[in-house]
This record gives C-alpha cells, sequence and structure tokens, in this order.
C-alpha cells in the first residue's frame, strides 16, 4: 500500500501565531498517493484548514507562520518554495475548493470567463479555445445546458450549482492534487449527495488525489480511503477508512463517534465528551484531549507519539490499546 | 390518549418579495394549507431541506408571524385573534430558542440579565426571588451560577445555545419551539445540548418541536417527525416508523442521500436530480413531481391530500400504498464486535469520570 515516493509527503507541518507558547498546528505528518483520498476530520478549531491553507502557501498575510516541516509534491517543497513557484502551481497542478462558493466566485464576472481565466493563467492558449475547456468541464460537472450556463453570473446559479462551477474551475487545468474545505457543508443533503457523488466520480476518472477536510464522519466513510482524526492542532489517529471506523483507538474519535446521533436507530442516551476544545492561545504542552478524557493519567502531561498500531494505523494515545485500561485510574489533567 | 396541545388548521403564508413600481407584485406562499396536531408532551420534529417552509411554520404555531390564513388553536382559542395582555399570557407559555447563539443574545446584557429579562417583563417574582431563578436555570444548563455577571462573548457556542435555552426556561413554557437549536455546534458540543434538551424536556414534562435539517439529529430526539417540501407537509409518522419505512418518495430520497458513518453502510444515493424548483413558481399538481423517480401522469394534474392510510401515519402522495420504498435501518449502521467493545470501554469510562466531577462540584450536569 505504502508507494515508495507518495504524489504528496508532508512531515513534521508546525503552524504558530506569533508569541504562543504553543503551536496551532503541531507536528502534522501524512503521506498521499495518486488517485488516492484522505479525510482529515476534526471538530472547528482543530487545525485541519489551516493545515490545508498552509499546504496551498495561502497563510500569507495572515498572522500564522510555517514553523517547521516540509511538503514535498513533485519535487516541490510546498511549505518553502517562492510565492512565484507557488503561484504556477495553485490552480494548475494543485487546486482547492472552498465551502462557500458565493465567496469564492467573482460576481461581476460571468462564469465561462472566470473558468476560462483560470485556464488561461497557465496555459497560453487562444480565447476561444479557453472557452471550449470552460464548456467541456461545465458538461464534465454535469451541468445541465452547459453552453448556455457559460454566460450567467454566480448569483444565477443555486448553491449545488455554483459548487459544481467550483470544482469545473479546479480540475480545469487536469491537477495532481485537490484539497477540498468543507465542499458540501453549506449544501442540501440531497444536493450533498449530488455533489459527492461528482466528485467520487470524477476523482476515479481523472486520478486527481483528493485531500477533503470535513466534520462529518458519514462524509469521511462515504468518500475517504485514508482518514486522519485531528485534535487541538494534532493528529491523534490515522489509517485506513476501515481502520479507523471498525478499530477506533484513541478516545477522542470513540468520544466523536459516540457523540453523532444515528440515522439508524435508538441508541439511548448520547455519549458525550465532557468540555470544550482548549483555547488556540492556551493549549496544553501534554496530550491535548487529556483534560477531557476519560482515560488520561499522569502519564499524559507529556505529549503522546503517533506511534504505529498495526500497517497503516497510528494512534497518539500512551492508553492505547484501550483495553488494559482499568477504569479508576483516571487522573485529573491540568488543562 | 394523548392529548392535543396545539393544532394548526390550514396555514397559509403567503410572502411578498418583490413590488414592481407596476405589475403584480412577486408572491411565494411558504406554506401552503398545513394542518397538524402537536401532541402534549412529545417532541415533534419538523424536516425538510432550505426554503421549504419549516421555519415559517413554526413562526407561524407560535404566532411570531401571523398567517394568512387558517388558525392556530391553542387551549380553547386561536391563538391569531390573541392581543394585548392576552397575548403576553400566551408569551410566556411559548417559548423560541434560536439557531444561532452569536446573534440572539444581546452581547451588552451579562448573561444574568438576559436570563432574567423574561421574569422581568412578565413580573415574575420580586429581584431577589428572579435571581435566585437565574442561578438555578444556569445550574439546569449546566453552567454555574456565577456565569450570570458575564457577557455573552465571554462563553463559547455551546455555552452560548446553553444560555439561550435558559432564557427561553426562564418563563415556565409549556411549549419550547427549537429552531435548529444544535446544528450551529460542533459534534461534540452538539450532544451535550441534545442530552440536557432531552433532560429538561423530561424534567419539566416540555412538549417540543424541533426544526431542523440534521435526520440524525431528529431521528434521536423526536417522537414524531413531519416531512415538508415546498411549502407542504408531504409525510408525518411516529420517528422510528418514519425512517425504517418511508411512504412519501421525498421522505425515502431525504434518507438515502445522507452519508451513514459506518463502513459496511449503503452508499448513499442521489435519487433527486437537479434542485427543489422555484417556490415563486411552485409546479401544479403534486410539487414533488417534477423530481419524484415514481411519478406518473395523475402526479402532474392532481394535487395529492394529507391522507391517512395507516394509523398514525399520514402521506400526502397518490400511489402511497403501491410503493414500496426502502428506508434506514440499524443493520446499516452496524459495527463489528471489536469496535462495539471500544464504544463500550468508552461508555463506562465516560460514566466514571462524569461520577468522579459529580462528587468533587455540585453541578450534576458536565460543561
Amino acid at each position: 500500500m505504502t508507494d515508495p515516493s507518495p504524489l504528496l509527503d508532508v512531515r513534521g507541518l508546525s503552524i504558530r501565531v506569533a508569541g504562543t507558547a504553543e503551536p496551532l498546528v503541531d507536528n502534522v505528518s501524512f503521506t498521499l498517493n495518486a488517485g488516492e483520498t484522505l479525510c482529515i476530520v476534526g471538530e472547528s478549531g482543530c487545525g485541519k484548514s489551516l493545515t490545508a491553507l498552509a499546504l496551498m502557501g495561502l497563510l500569507e498575510g495572515t498572522p500564522l507562520r510555517v514553523e517547521r516541516g516540509s511538503a514535498m509534491f513533485q519535487g516541490i517543497d510546498l511549505l518553502s518554495a517562492a510565492p512565484d513557484v507557488l503561484r504556477g502551481l495553485r490552480g494548475d497542478r494543485a487546486a482547492m475548493i472552498f465551502q462557500e462558493p458565493m465567496t469564492s466566485l467573482n460576481p461581476a464576472l460571468r462564469i465561462g470567463e472566470q473558468i476560462a481565466e483560470a485556464v488561461r493563467a497557465h496555459r497560453d492558449i487562444p480565447r476561444d479555445a479557453a472557452r471550449a475547456r470552460a464548456a467541456e468541464m461545465l458538461q464534465r460537472v454535469r451541468i445541465p445546458a452547459a453552453g448556455k450556463r457559460l454566460d450567467e453570473y454566480p448569483h444565477q446559479l443555486s448553491g449545488g450549482m455554483r459548487q459544481r462551477v467550483m470544482i469545473a474551475m479546479a480540475l480545469a487545468n487536469d491537477p495532481a492534487l485537490l484539497i477540498a474545505d468543507e465542499p458540501t457543508t453549506a449544501l442540501d443533503v440531497t444536493i450533498q449527495a449530488q455533489i459527492l457523488d461528482l466528485m467520487r466520480n470524477l476523482g476515479a476518472e481523472t486520478g486527481t488525489a483528493q485531500i477533503m477536510i470535513t466534520h462529518d464522519l458519514g462524509v469521511v466513510a462515504e468518500m475517504a480511503d485514508k482518514v486522519a482524526v485531528m485534535y487541538a492542532g494534532r493528529i491523534v489517529e490515522a489509517g485506513t477508512t476501515a481502520q479507523v471506523f471498525d478499530d477506533p483507538q484513541h478516545p477522542y474519535t470513540l468520544g466523536l463517534m459516540s457523540s453523532m446521533p444515528s440515522l439508524a436507530g435508538d441508541q439511548g442516551r448520547l455519549v458525550t465528551i465532557p468540555g470544550s476544545v482548549p483555547s488556540p492561545d492556551d493549549m496544553p504542552r501534554g496530550c491535548r484531549f487529556a483534560a477531557r478524557c476519560p482515560f488520561a493519567t499522569a502519564q499524559c502531561e507529556a505529549p503522546p507519539p503517533l506511534a504505529p498500531r498495526g500497517t497503516g494505523h497510528a494512534v497518539a494515545c500512551w492508553h492505547a490499546p484501550l483495553e488494559d485500561f482499568a477504569v479508576g485510574q483516571r487522573r485529573e489533567v491540568p488543562a | 390518549m394523548t392529548q392535543t396541545i396545539l393544532s394548526a388548521r390550514g396555514l397559509v403564508r403567503r410572502f411578498i418579495t418583490g413590488k414592481p413600481l407596476f405589475g403584480a407584485p412577486t408572491v411565494v406562499q411558504a406554506v401552503n394549507d398545513v394542518s397538524l396536531e402537536v401532541r402534549q408532551g412529545e417532541t415533534l420534529a419538523i424536516v425538510g431541506e432550505s426554503g421549504c417552509g419549516k421555519s415559517t411554520l413554526a413562526r407561524l404555531l407560535t404566532r411570531l408571524i401571523d398567517p394568512t390564513e387558517g388558525s392556530v388553536i391553542y387551549g380553547d382559542r386561536d391563538i391569531a385573534s390573541l392581543s394585548g395582555t392576552e397575548l403576553r399570557a400566551l408569551r410566556r407559555e411559548m417559548q423560541f430558542i434560536f439557531q444561532d447563539p452569536f446573534s440572539s443574545l444581546n452581547p451588552r446584557m451579562t448573561v444574568g440579565a438576559l436570563i432574567e429579562e423574561p421574569l422581568r417583563i412578565h413580573r415574575l417574582g420580586t429581584a431577589p426571588e428572579r435571581r435566585a431563578k437565574v442561578a438555578g436555570l444556569l445550574r439546569k444548563v449546566g453552567l454555574r451560577p456565577e456565569h450570570a455577571d458575564r457577557y455573552p462573548h465571554e462563553f463559547s457556542g455551546g455555552q452560548r445555545q446553553r444560555i439561550g435555552i435558559a432564557r427561553a426556561l426562564a418563563t415556565g413554557p409549556k411549549i419550547v419551539v427549537g429552531d435548529e437549536p444544535v446544528s450551529a455546534l460542533d459534534v461534540s458540543i452538539q450532544a451535550q445540548v441534545v442530552n440536557i434538551l432531552e433532560d429538561l424536556k423530561e424534567e419539566l414534562g416540555l412538549t417540543l418541536i424541533i426544526i431542523a435539517h440534521d435526520l440524525a439529529v431528529i431521528r434521536h430526539i423526536s417522537d414524531r417527525v413531519a416531512v415538508m417540501y415546498l411549502g407542504e407537509i408531504v409525510e408525518l409518522g411516529d420517528a422510528a416508523d418514519l425512517f425504517a419505512t418511508p411512504a412519501h418518495p421525498y421522505t425515502e430520497a431525504l434518507l438515502s442521500a445522507i452519508p451513514i458513518p459506518a463502513t459496511g453502510a449503503r452508499k448513499a444515493r442521489t435519487m433527486l436530480e437537479g434542485d427543489p424548483p422555484n417556490p415563486i413558481a411552485p409546479p401544479p399538481g403534486c410539487r414533488f413531481h417534477t423530481r419524484c423517480p415514481y411519478a406518473q401522469a395523475k402526479c402532474r394534474d392532481e394535487r395529492p391530500e394529507l391522507r391517512t392510510p395507516s394509523p398514525d401515519r399520514q402521506v400526502a402522495c397518490h400511489f402511497a400504498e403501491q410503493l414500496s420504498l426502502t428506508g434506514v435501518n440499524a443493520a446499516m449502521a452496524a459495527r463489528p464486535d471489536a469496535a462495539q467493545r471500544r464504544f463500550a470501554l468508552y461508555s463506562h469510562a465516560r460514566a466514571a469520570m462524569a461520577g468522579a466531577q459529580t462528587d468533587k462540584t455540585k453541578p450534576t450536569t458536565e460543561e
């Protein structure tokens, strides 16, 4: 399963706001092979979007800095490459789509022009060829009457259609990597199903590797080959979709899954995770989940490494496997 | 055997969305001829996608807005005819929890003042009594009495939603309407708030009307579910039955679209192509016929009434009896035994942790 040279190899990515003691995103590592879909799942503030933005070189102009780490993608380190190298890469070999298509589209420009612009930014081709490519892309994302839609403005489209346009734009230059940050969160469920379907099919057709950032474990089960569960800036568990869902090891993964009501049947009272996430300017030094964890002990005041538990499965918990933990052993760990 | 606490009859609400200088205004029929009964002590959920009229319906039921046609009967009176003191008395008994805990709390008032405000408006109790009541309410929603002196911005989203709940409960309402009360919250915080709502409902004997688009949350908290499409109720029934055996094609499509977080689960299916039609010009006949995979000629011409083909189930579909539709069942979300055991470990340790914490501090609910 492990390709000798993955498409994307992220190692030790840390992101910090100047002046804080602990990094916001801490030592994040993962690999992605061509054609694979990795889902990064976690709640607000876990650093999943920051990770994506850092990979695309989009932290410029924010108080956030990549402190350490490398991200090798087709021979280029995304984290240290010069801005013009990244500009040449973005929208071409690596593309990104966002949650809210309306704020990512230019409201004053016809959608055909916007897609053509994305093509012409990277390829020296005539206007009508770019427009033809735009029409072709709208067809590929299954927009009905694509030829006519080219001349419409974003406000004339529904939310689902706008997200299709974003996908068309992102895929117009056949990228090797597509990062999608909560692409369906703003959409209704029936429209979400259409978009997920589309992304799965396009992924299979084009071989584009995808990183999908989501908070929805249902979307993860549906889309991912591999999963990384993030909590407060760290990956706490990573593995194949089957490993993470069928053999969840980290207490946070278990808590997150227990917190979700089931569509399919009665489960009684929801088993929750107590408390709330640590504040970004006051991250604990040790295990960042310890203050909320039912399995915490004094040992958890030291940060647990993301240690392998079988092939491809890794867990950052001192007490994994939890079967060996005796209840009553728990100690309060200061937040 | 169960009593009806609130009933809507033929509710219609139209909004004027565009008024040209000349010519006819554009009218949206947000709620079209909705009748339903809310039972004493139940949790009734109203589900549907954006623009289906579910929030408008909730506002009509509590008379936050007036219906264009139809009536809402509470007790023995039509609440549309109430005014002045009678309306104020009604407000005491029906309260609302809003979706966005950031915009629904006045940032310049302390939490204590916010929760006390409904008590002051309704002139309930003396000042010291009200303060004691605020402290009690804060404890009920899992916050601490000393939080009363703080301002909303000092709290997280989940805590603010608890404040919103405490405020809604201050006057001792009989009916609480929640418009997407947990959908702005993260999963782990959502679960805490869902548990609080359920506990309080039990403890105070409330009737809950919950508007939501998250069907898993709905399945968990509600006794009965009403499914809306383009301003109409297309199906209404017992939550467990309706999810297991939907009778309306739209309900089936909604259920099929939801990704289930388990590896052995069925893949979500795209049963509906395209977007919902424009509510300004809804299709004739059955409003769902343009997207319905089972539509026949009759559906284009004839509007199906909300019928009662079997006890405890209402459905607005000409062919409800002929169709055999697929729902969701427990087997779809089944987990392997090893995972099941680990979840049991978590649950056990979690309970032990809650026990240890209650010993140390007084408040019962987790923060």
